[in-house]
């Protein structure tokens, strides 16, 4: 009877997982259904599960609309992602080293400076920021762009949580063989830091990729633009074109499923070894 | 050994140059042919060819270089933003210029562009001073009115007819219209999917008789009137007779168009395509008049011309502006009339105009002629506007009690127009 | 010995410290100063005002009704991301067919701007006309549709609010709870099931929720911290080009409008944001001595 009870709720647990899985791709599901319609078939009063024709000329459309120059902005999106994650994980991990590892008199005082910016709302911050990067005339450059948001606490924390629960036997070898702080970091420390590094990096890459304020006030000139700021040029004008919309948003969506589907089992690892906790 | 100071040095000098190359295409301004290099904003239009066309003038500008900025997002917020900063435009388009940025001193005094233009004649009695009036501060003009932009109502004829109704003449009738077109396909009227507090603003007031600020700079709606008719919107909320959630808002047409709603408020923007689709089956109102000192009202506003008060080249920037806005009326006149469908703000091109001449466009100029307030009075500051949005909010959508409401915000805005005469004095 | 150590430390935590200097704590003192001042449409305010921009703030009935607001959207959503994330946890951990599968599932959303996610959600799931999936299915069953976003009695937008947040949200604490998980010994499991304990509640209760405890502590922060900066899924699906309605209003929208609207008053909005960074750090850290954080590091 015990068995029969334990397989019923292992039924029940899948049936549950697959009702909840089914819930959690609806959306995905509308952005395609959407994105391949015709106008006339989104706002059709009788409701079809996909549309009458799968217009993959949308498509096209998206990239041939001269008002909009979106393969621009995906560029300028993907590289600024790119920078983005390497400056923040070199800046970052380099940090939370220091601050976990290196002994400094008023290590904790920097530590609990670097912490309580996790607290102060990005908003706050945002025109003098502004007026900040302005005056250093980096307004519509990609350098006004990247350079201000590499300092994230976020990661400095994650890395120095990492690293306080790095096995120590790796790094006092290291120090017997005499490399210092610098050579050991590099040649012991990162090697066998893999997971944190992608778990970290896959998390700034997505918040790069998917940030929309900062891009759309720095990058005022249309050959700046990055793609959720292009995206959202299609919302505000004054008549809204659907279908557009949506296939841009699948198009702006692709490319980070790719990189997250690719990545997602370093960042259980990663997050499993790491103290985010 | 330990890791050396130079090595280090060297690993940071690459890493640097790494960054620099990485970050170095600089696609900001300068560069390029001799003369004065100007910026100048606009936000972005939905019409398809406007931005070729804004191009185009530009480009046909000879005394200085005119680097054009399409800008979509919250136009409004890029600006305010930008103006802190030398890396603004030199010349933009706004919804104002704002009385703060007026008397913060960050736009420039236009005033002389409409007074010694080359003719030697006073041009400022051209301009529709609906939309010239709150644009003057002091006397002082601080932005030329590019385009009216005009708001009414449109309607299906058929529904209406067959509902055996006539076109709402006063409030009541479009209360009681707008629930007898309700079924359960097609609601009866669509005012935003805010239930109307968003566009309507000041709308219903002027109908009433009333208006936001006085000409002498008071409260211009703390009678008992305001409430009594703010609460006929709610009226309209609370039949269910007005759409609400369309994908699109009020200032696209899509709703009216796909037979969700029998009557929209919308832009003059919307005709041609309305026209396009409906052919003769739609009509043109102004909001009606509510009470018996109630009058028809519509709202007309026009985005100016401005110069910004850090432009490096503000006599340059002034030329421009004088230029476009006020010497090439061909290009004045294409652009009201060539992509969207907006009245020229000179008198005188409207006049001329042969697209507005007939059918409902004749009918949308007269009643901004008729009718017309400026929707948006320099001295009705973005604070004051919120509170009484967010009253009208209340009172629409959560049945909240007009007159309480109301006296909160009399409360707020009288402060603002307070804070506005105080800075005045200041300056 | 020290002084080599100091050295050291700079070279490695120097570049990160000046950047957040800069680009942060700049800003941020310069933040605070404009508070004190009247700064209309300025960032180099003249008049001090002392604090009345703070007492203006604590009596603008709008704000503090923001406030008020999202304490209780706090209250209400921390919890229930918290339980989503964990039963998912605890599920897709204890699958064992295509658990890749429903990991990858769950946690897809994150990819998700939330730019991309209220345009679903408005556009398409909730809108309030007949073609929005979720009148759709409402039609099926002969009910009309329902304005989700407009309708403020009975307030349904929070339920579009919610839904969207928990669908970007869920995935990734529910990863964090993961890692905790695969973290407890299973010697532990062992040995319960030697002492006879039934698998199930009993289990859950003494050995898998204590050995999360460290996780929980941080997922509940990071809810917790997140709920009161709640700005771009609000922002997207509520507010219109005239404005946001005075409905569900975070903190953060408000002073945006306040302050990066042609509102341009900075101080204010200066004031305001002081006034909610300062909740933010009252509450967070009175939870953390409350969960005493503390522990963490022996726990890891």
């Amino acid at each position: 009877m015990d068995d029969a009870l334990v397989r019923a709720g292992r039924a029940l647990r899948l049936v549950l997982l697959l009702a909840l899985a089914l819930l959690f791709l609806i959306p995905f599901y509308l952005l395609v259904r959407n994105g391949l319609s015709s106008e006339q078939d989104i706002t059709s009063p009788r409701w079809t599960f996909l549309p009458g024709e799968l217009r993959w000329g949308n498509v096209r459309e998206l990239f041939d609309d001269p008002s909009v120059p979106f393969a621009r902005s995906l560029l300028n999106s993907a590289l600024i992602a790119v920078a983005t994650t390497l400056g923040t994980l070199l800046l970052a991990s380099l940090a939370g080293y220091g601050l976990a590892r290196i002994p400094y008199r008023h290590a904790n005082k920097v530590f609990y400076g670097v912490l309580g910016t996790l607290l102060v709302p990005a908003a706050v911050t945002f025109v003098p920021s502004f007026v900040l990067v302005s005056s250093l005339g980096w307004i519509s450059t990609l350098r006004g762009l990247i350079v201000p948001t590499l300092f994230s606490a976020f990661a400095c924390f994650v890395f120095r949580q990492y690293f306080l629960g790095f096995p120590r036997e790796l790094e006092d070898a290291a120090q017997v063989d005499g490399l210092g702080y610098w050579r050991t970091y590099w040649l012991v420390v990162v090697p066998n830091a893999r997971p944190v590094f992608a778990a970290v990096g896959t998390i700034v890459f997505l918040g790069a990729w998917n940030s929309f304020l900062w891009p759309l006030v720095i990058g005022q000139d249309q050959s700046a633009w990055t793609v959720q700021v292009a995206l959202s040029s299609f919302t505000t004008s004054q008549v809204i074109r659907l279908h557009e919309l949506f296939v841009a948003a699948v198009v702006s969506v692709l490319p980070l499923l790719l990189v997250f589907l690719c990545f997602q089992r370093w960042i259980v690892a990663g997050v499993e070894r790491s103290g985010i906790d | 050994m330990t890791m050396s100071r130079r090595t280090l040095l060297a690993a940071g000098a690459g890493a640097g140059a790494a960054l620099l190359a990485g970050c170095g295409s600089n696609t900001g301004r300068g560069g390029g042919s001799s003369g004065t290099e100007l910026t100048q904003w606009y936000h972005q239009y939905g019409e398809t060819g406007t931005e070729q066309a804004v191009e185009r003038y530009a480009a046909a500008y000879k005394k200085a270089n005119v680097r054009v900025q399409w800008r979509p997002g919250n136009y409004d917020q890029q600006t305010a933003a930008a103006l802190l900063t030398d890396s603004g435009p030199d010349v933009f388009e706004v919804n104002g210029p704002t009385i703060d940025q007026i008397q913060g001193g960050q736009v420039v005094d236009l005033t002389d562009l409409l007074k010694d233009a080359k003719d030697a004649k006073d041009i400022k009695d051209d301009f529709n001073p609906a939309v010239l009036g709150p644009k003057t501060y002091d006397g002082r003009i601080w932005g030329i009115p590019q385009v009216i932009d005009m708001q009414m109502l449109y309607y299906r004829k058929s529904l209406l007819k067959e509902a055996g109704l006539a076109p709402p003449a006063t409030l009541d009738a479009l209360v009681d219209a707008a629930r007898k077109l309700t079924d359960s396909k097609v609601k009866g009227l669509f005012l935003g999917n805010d239930g109307g507090a968003g566009v309507l603003g000041g709308t219903p007031l002027y109908a009433a008789g009333l208006t936001l600020v006085t000409d002498d700079g008071k409260v211009g709606f703390d009678e008992p009137a305001a409430a009594r008719t703010l609460g006929k919107l709610r009226q309209l909320y609370a039949d269910k007779s007005l759409l609400l959630g369309a994908p699109a808002d009020w200032s696209d047409p899509s709703a009216f168009l796909q037979g969700l709603t029998a009557m929209q408020w919308s832009g003059l923007w919307a005709l041609p395509q309305v026209q396009k689709e409906l052919g003769d089956d739609f009509g043109v109102l102004p909001f009606p008049g509510d009470g018996g000192q109630g009058k028809p009202a519509v709202p007309v506003g026009a985005y100016g011309a401005a110069v910004s008060a850090r432009s490096r080249h503000k006599e340059a920037a002034r030329e421009f502006v004088r230029w476009l806005w006020v010497e090439r009326t061909d290009y004045q006149e294409d652009f009201a009339l060539s992509y969207g469908f907006h009245i020229p703000a000179r008198i005188s091109l409207a006049q001329k105009a042969g697209k507005l001449r007939t059918g409902p466009a004749a009918d949308a100029v007269r009643f901004s002629t008729d009718h017309g307030f400026a929707a948006q009075p320099l001295l009705w500051t973005p604070a004051a506007q919120t509170a009484y949005q967010d009253a009208l909010s209340r009172i629409i959508r959560s049945g909240a009690d007009a007159e309480s409401a109301l006296r909160a915000v009399v409360g707020k805005v009288a402060g603002e127009l307070d804070r506005v005469k105080k800075a005045k004095k200041a300056s | 010995m020290r002084r080599r150590g100091t050295l050291w430390f700079w070279v490695f935590v120097g570049p990160f410290a000046a950047g957040l200097a800069l680009f942060t704590y700049v800003p941020l003192l310069w933040s605070v100063g404009l508070s004190f001042f009247d700064a209309h449409n300025t960032v180099t305010p003249t008049r001090f005002v002392g604090l009345d921009n703070y007492t203006a703030m604590l009596k603008d009935d709008a704000f503090v009704d923001s406030l008020r607001t999202f304490l209780l959207f706090t209250a209400f959503i921390v919890p229930v991301t918290y339980l989503l994330s964990l039963s998912l946890a605890l599920m897709v951990n204890r699958v064992k067919r295509a658990r890749a599968f429903f990991r990858s599932v769950f946690f897809l959303p994150a990819a998700c701007s939330y730019v991309v996610a209220a345009l679903v959600w408005k556009m398409s799931l909730f809108n309030g006309v007949r073609f929005g999936l979720a009148n759709t299915v409402l039609g099926w069953f002969g009910s009309d549709p329902v304005a989700w976003l407009s309708s403020a009695d009975p307030p349904w937008y929070w339920l579009v609010i919610v839904t969207v947040r928990l669908w970007l949200q869920a995935g990734f604490y529910m990863i964090l709870f993961l890692a905790g998980l695969q973290r407890i010994d299973p010697v532990l499991y062992e040995a319960a099931a030697v002492d006879g304990a039934r698998p199930g509640w009993t289990v859950l209760r003494h050995i898998t929720l204590p050995q999360l405890r460290a996780t929980s502590v941080a997922v509940v922060l990071l809810l917790v911290i997140n709920a009161f900066q709640a700005f771009d899924e609000f922002y997207n699906l509520l507010s219109d080009a005239r404005g946001y309605p005075p409905y569900a209003r975070p903190p953060l929208v408000y002073l945006y409008y306040t302050a990066l609207g042609q509102g341009q008053n900075l101080g204010a909005g200066s004031a305001g944001a002081v006034i909610l960074a300062l909740i933010i750090a009252v509450v967070t850290v009175g939870q953390a001595r409350w969960l005493r954080l503390g522990r963490t590091d022996a726990d890891g």
